[in-house]
């Protein structure tokens, strides 16, 4: 589904990325942990074509997509989803806005009635567990957790077949934590949906992953499956690890 | 130094080329007409109290400047007519654009730099929705309709304004005023400030909408690119205002 291949990029004289190989098959779940400013929302943001890469590729579904440009990337985006950090909603736009933005702003041969609008809305604002009472609330007036569900809601209505998460449980309470880990592997068992989750969160992302990668020094330190990350001797990956693992 | 001048002339190659994008993003469906709409109301009628008053205080002051110069060659008669003639090649437009450059563009840069440094922008790109279409089109379309609207408004309550202290304080006849000032004016100088309203909501609404998108570094970085759009788009219209009036009257 999602091939990347010796990605390397760097800005000015900082080589954030040095050679990042990974594959993520359809249906699956792929973690990328790392540390603060290792990069992993540059790579992230390499998959849905926001960066280009000084050099190699990402390939979604057989589409270049690091080699597309304008309008040709614009429609090869329309199989993903992204939820951001800091859940990115429009502020000048109303939770039932942020929501049916996706489906609102296409050309009038591809929109869908104002009814089936409102009512995917509505249906994708329960999958996350949101009510019709937060509809007309403005993004301001909600919690973070609420503003990363609506964010999530935001990024399913469409129903992509990736979705892409950008430290979706960094800020938020155990129990909301917990709620956003539920939502992700939701995503992947009953909409078959492929995601990639970046995270410093060690225990949500031994939880969610299908296979995982250990980011460090713009390079993959470990992957694979969470028990083979969890044996891996890297020293880096060993103390990453251990500083969640030893307090279990 | 060469650093800077490089980095400079970077910045400007891309605001050319995101110009020319957003050229391009115009003419392609969607068109958004509703966002249209409500950028002309925030700019156009936004900006109509701000334009008014500087026209009414401009038409006044100059009014009374001219009367106070043309008296002493008996030529007050002419009060009117070069009131009207200043404000329709240079005063109106000009104003105007400094005017609506410290209102809407300000406001401009501030809000798609936030939309930036929030990840607003990126959110965009990543539901298949461009953003400089979205956006930055529908702005530059509306400053682009509603600087010569505006330019009109400062016009019409400029000369008021003019008319006021000419014929009511300075006590010159009516007669006079209103037949000099068609003698002095005809339909080419107004066109001829309107040609440049159209120039300069081009380049302030590119210079402010380029310095808000590529925004950077929190909301300091939205601060400093509010600040460079205003002061950038103001020396801009100066520059831009020579050029024009260089090519149309020569020396």
């Amino acid at each position: 589904m999602i091939e990347v291949t010796d990605l390397w990029k760097s800005f000015g004289g900082n080589h954030v990325l040095k050679g990042i190989t990974l594959g993520i098959p359809k249906g699956t779940t792929y973690v990328v942990l790392g540390g603060s400013g290792s990069g992993k929302t540059v790579l992230m943001k390499h998959v849905i074509g926001l960066f280009k890469p000084d050099r190699g590729r990402v390939v979604v579904n057989g589409v270049e997509i690091s080699k597309l440009e304008g309008k040709a990337l614009t429609d090869a985006r329309q199989v993903f989803g992204m939820v951001f950090q800091g859940a990115a909603l429009f502020d000048s736009m109303t939770v039932f806005e942020n929501v049916a933005f996706p489906l609102t702003e296409k050309t009038w041969r591809h929109r869908k009635p104002p009814a089936e609008i409102r009512a995917r809305v509505v249906e994708k604002l329960r999958v996350v567990d949101l009510g019709e009472e937060v509809l007309d609330r403005w993004p301001s007036e909600l919690s973070g957790g609420m503003r990363k569900r609506v964010a999530l809601a935001r990024a399913l209505v469409s129903d992509p077949q990736v979705v892409l998460y950008d430290e979706p449980t960094t800020g938020l309470d155990p129990i909301t934590t917990d709620y956003v880990d539920e939502m992700i592997l939701n995503a992947k068992t009953k909409l078959g949906i492929t995601s990639m989750v970046i995270s410093h969160d060690i225990a949500s992302a031994f939880k969610v992953a299908d296979r995982l990668a250990v980011l460090y020094d713009g390079h993959l330190a470990a992957e694979g499956t969470p028990e083979e990350v969890r044996r891996s001797t890297d020293p880096f990956v060993q103390r990453f690890l251990s500083t969640w693992f030893a307090k279990q | 130094m060469m650093k800077k001048v490089t980095a400079a002339l970077e910045d400007f190659g891309r605001m050319i080329i995101f110009a020319v994008e957003a050229a391009a993003w115009a003419v392609r469906p969607p068109f958004r007409l509703d966002q249209i709409l409500a950028q002309m109301a925030f700019i156009g009628v936004g900006s109509s109290f701000i334009v008014g008053a500087t026209g009414l205080a401009t038409g006044m002051v100059f009014g009374l400047q001219m009367n106070y110069a043309l008296k002493q060659f008996a030529a007050e008669n002419y009060v009117g007519g070069s009131v009207a003639f200043s404000l329709a090649r240079e005063l109106a437009p000009v104003f105007t654009a400094l005017m609506v450059t410290g209102r809407a563009g300000s406001a401009i840069a501030t809000e798609l730099g936030t939309m930036r440094v929030t990840e607003q922008i990126d959110a965009m790109e990543t539901m298949a929705v461009n953003p400089i279409q979205y956006l930055v089109v529908p702005r530059i379309i509306a400053c682009v309709v509603m600087f010569p609207v505006l330019t009109m408004v400062f016009n019409a309550v400029g000369y008021f304004g003019g008319y006021v202290m000419g014929v009511f304080v300075a006590r010159i006849p009516v007669g006079p005023f209103l037949d000099h000032t068609r003698e002095f004016v005809d339909p080419t100088d107004i066109f001829h400030g309107l040609y440049k309203a159209v120039v300069f909501g081009v380049i302030v609404s590119v210079i402010a909408t380029w310095r808000g998108y590529a925004a950077s570094g929190g909301a300091k970085g939205v601060g400093e690119g509010t600040t460079r759009a205003v002061v950038m788009s103001s020396i801009a219209v100066l520059v831009a205002d020579y050029v024009i009036t260089f090519i149309a009257v020569g020396t």
